[in-house]
């Protein structure tokens, strides 16, 4: 077997069990790896109507083929799961060094199954795997747990792990690696917490073989040579991180502003890429094999603020920026620091504190709730305030840690949670990029952009599907968004990264699977790949309990207009979109997919 | 009318933002002029073989030239031009 390893991790914390089984081809063929193949894992092995936080959930940790390879950013890994956040088929992906090390260790994923009696973490050294205790390390930030299991184990070892947000099991924490890369989103660290795991650290000796090494190392090449010759892959990325993105956004009026109350934040230039490069970056990081190097090492010197750390995003400087009204950058940096030393989903912490200052701005919630803390647009010293009580776990916290839609809920106004299926949506605004809101309502985890990034169609002029189409418009857009949702699928499938489309896509990918594993792809069949894992989700979901009447937004992007900026009096068309997208997809009016559609796949109900 | 660089554009113009007045002009002009001040490296981010670059991104009040008359779109005084070169995220 080559490209994969050919062999699966398991290991049972309710009886300690550690075992290995050969993986099965057959599905890899099919699913590729990471978020693809470990949900076929997951979907095989769990029943959708589980409880997230119950033993019987369970927690995989997947790279992909191209993972632990030289292809362009190949260092990526998955976390599929059941999310608590929303009761969603979860697979959330990060970066850095630790998925590589997983397969240099000798194995294609690691299924966590049941909950240890007492905190324990995972000692992954090759084929000896150990389950320790746990216990001094419960309560210790990230930073602080990487540290310490380092001088337990290894210097050299990977490790992934929660802070004490996925110990308290904030439902939107995340899984940290390599100290600062997070598998954000759907609460995949309060599954982990809830299975008394704090950490996995890993060391291996081994490698990727391939099929054809030489027909793979061209391969290899010309993507790599695609996206350096591509001015953001080669260039922007390196300059200045995904949050270049703050003002281009804010200028084609999709900002998302003050809790999507507008869609334009005046003030987004001083929390923008180009203030970031100019003040707090100290220099660019790229992950495992990557040469896009988008990771932003910063310092806060402002003694009010101090810190050092990585970040922020694009989607945390939006989030801790005009989402909450906050121009404060300095401050809104020291927020990510702290979502990076809990283990907090960034994008979610950001608009759930929005949601608490429009809950208190409209009177719903009073200094009584808040613990005396006044929630006032702007105020970057009382949002992050309210970070670090989610990530401690302590008063107002406790109710932010639950995200904005049960908070929001609970004081009678789920309205005006900025969710969908309650995951909180990112920083583009629906109502001001038509396929990006009909992308939201379909997206199988939720609020969310990475499941079908149309913005590099509709705002950016990427010409990965076509040149760029209006973004007001919705024509065509479900065609659109069915696309970018195929290939992320199949793209997250390979254990590369979502930035590699500035640069190369399908047929690039696929002509890099093919001398690697031996078994042939092409564009279309890679592409396949992404249909059947998108179905497979969907299918998950439809059992888990969901219906079409959940594929929609909130009602602030179907019927509140953007107030100001060069969207403003737009809103989205979502059901003027969402039948065409259905019968594309192959899918019967209520959003089911197809006896032929199942079977063109691959597919059982 | 007002002009707003971003990014790499900012290191080239040493500008945030400048004003621009010539009446009766396409964005044609415009980029003939910048480029006229700003040298090769500005018309290297704007511009492939004398075009409109499919990856640039520029605004017209708002309203992105790709989806008007690209060179050809005709500006007004009062009107707001934001140029960002190439640029993504996610």
């Amino acid at each position: 077997m080559h490209g994969w390893i050919g062999k699966v991790l398991r290991v049972n914390l309710s009886t300690g069990k550690v075992s290995t089984e050969p993986l099965d081809l057959d599905r890899a063929k099919d699913y590729l790896g990471a978020r693809g193949l470990g949900t076929k894992y997951f979907c095989d092995e769990v029943d959708p109507k589980v409880d997230p936080l119950s033993p019987d959930n369970k927690l995989i940790f997947a790279p992909g083929p191209l993972t632990g390879t030289y292809a362009p950013s190949g260092g990526r890994y998955n976390v599929c799961t059941k999310g608590p956040l929303n009761g969603t088929i979860a697979a959330s992906n990060s970066g850095g060094t630790w998925g590589p090390e997983l397969k240099f260790a000798g194995y294609d994923m690691l299924i966590v199954e049941g909950k240890a009696p007492k905190p324990v973490y995972l000692w992954i050294r090759d084929s000896s795997v150990e389950i320790r205790d746990a216990g001094p390390l419960w309560g210790k930030i990230v930073p602080d747990t990487q540290d310490a299991i380092c001088a337990a184990t290894d210097a050299d070892a990977k490790v992934a792990c929660i802070g004490p947000a996925g110990e308290n099991q904030v439902l939107f924490a995340a899984i940290m690696n390599d100290m600062h890369r997070a598998a954000g989103r759907s609460g995949v660290g309060a599954v982990m917490g809830s299975k008394n795991l704090k950490a996995v650290a890993v060391r291996g000796n081994g490698s990727v073989t391939c099929a054809d090494h030489e027909a793979f190392l061209a391969a290899v090449m010309d993507a790599r040579q695609k996206i350096q010759a591509h001015p953001v892959g080669g260039t922007g990325f390196r300059l200045y991180g995904s949050q270049i993105l703050m003002n281009i956004i804010n200028q084609v009026g999709a900002s998302p502003t003050r809790n999507w109350q507008d869609g334009f934040f005046p003030n987004a230039d001083k929390v923008s890429g180009e203030t970031l490069a100019a003040n707090q970056l100290q220099r660019p990081k790229g992950c495992f094999s990557c040469i896009i190097s988008c990771g932003r090492v910063t310092k806060v010197t402002n003694p009010k603020y101090k810190g050092e750390g990585e970040g922020p995003e694009y989607e945390t400087a939006w989030g801790f920026g005009g989402d909450c009204g906050v121009d404060n950058f300095d401050a809104g940096i020291k927020a990510n620091y702290y979502c990076n030393e809990y283990g907090m989903d960034t994008i979610t912490m950001g608009s759930t504190v929005a949601c608490a200052m429009e809950l208190y701005e409209k009177g719903f919630i009073t200094l009584e709730d808040t613990g005396g803390i006044a929630l006032n647009w702007g105020d970057g010293d009382a949002m992050l305030e309210m970070v670090r009580l989610t990530g401690v776990g302590e008063g107002f916290g406790k109710k932010l840690g639950q995200g904005s839609y049960r908070l929001a809920e609970s004081y009678g106004h789920p309205e005006l949670s900025m969710t969908v299926k309650k995951q909180e949506m990112p920083a583009y605004d629906a109502r001001a990029i038509q396929g990006v809101g009909l992308n939201y309502a379909t997206s199988n985890r939720g609020g969310c952009h990475m499941r079908g990034y149309t913005i590099e169609t509709e705002v950016l002029g990427n010409p990965v599907f076509g040149p760029k189409v209006d973004q007001h418009t919705i024509d065509g857009k479900p065609q659109i968004c069915i696309n970018w949702q195929n290939l992320t699928a199949a793209l997250d499938a390979t254990g590369s990264c979502q930035f590699t489309t500035f640069g190369i896509a399908a047929d690039e990918l696929a002509a890099m699977l093919g001398p690697l594993t031996g078994i042939e792809y092409t564009a279309e069949d890679f592409l396949k790949c992404g249909d059947r894992i998108w179905n497979l989700e969907r299918l998950f979901n439809l059992k888990a309990g969901f219906t079409a009447k959940d594929d929609t937004l909130p009602p602030r992007m179907l019927k509140e207009p953007i107030k100001t900026g060069p969207s403003k009096g737009k809103v989205n068309l979502l059901p003027e979109m969402l039948p065409e997208y259905y019968r594309l997809r192959g899918w019967d009016e209520n959003g089911v997919p197809t006896p032929a559609k199942l079977q063109e796949l691959g597919l059982s109900a | 009318m007002k002009i707003l660089y971003f990014a790499l554009l900012r290191d080239i113009t040493h500008k945030k933002e400048e004003d621009w007045h010539q009446p009766e002009a396409t964005l044609g002009d415009l980029l003939r002029d910048l480029v006229a001040q700003y040298g090769h490296e500005f018309e290297h981010w704007v511009l492939k073989d004398g075009d409109l670059w499919n990856l640039v991104i520029i605004l017209v009040n708002g309203q992105d030239v790709r989806q008007m008359q690209k060179l050809k779109t005709p500006l007004a005084a009062t009107d707001s031009v934001v140029i960002f070169p190439p640029l993504g995220g996610g």
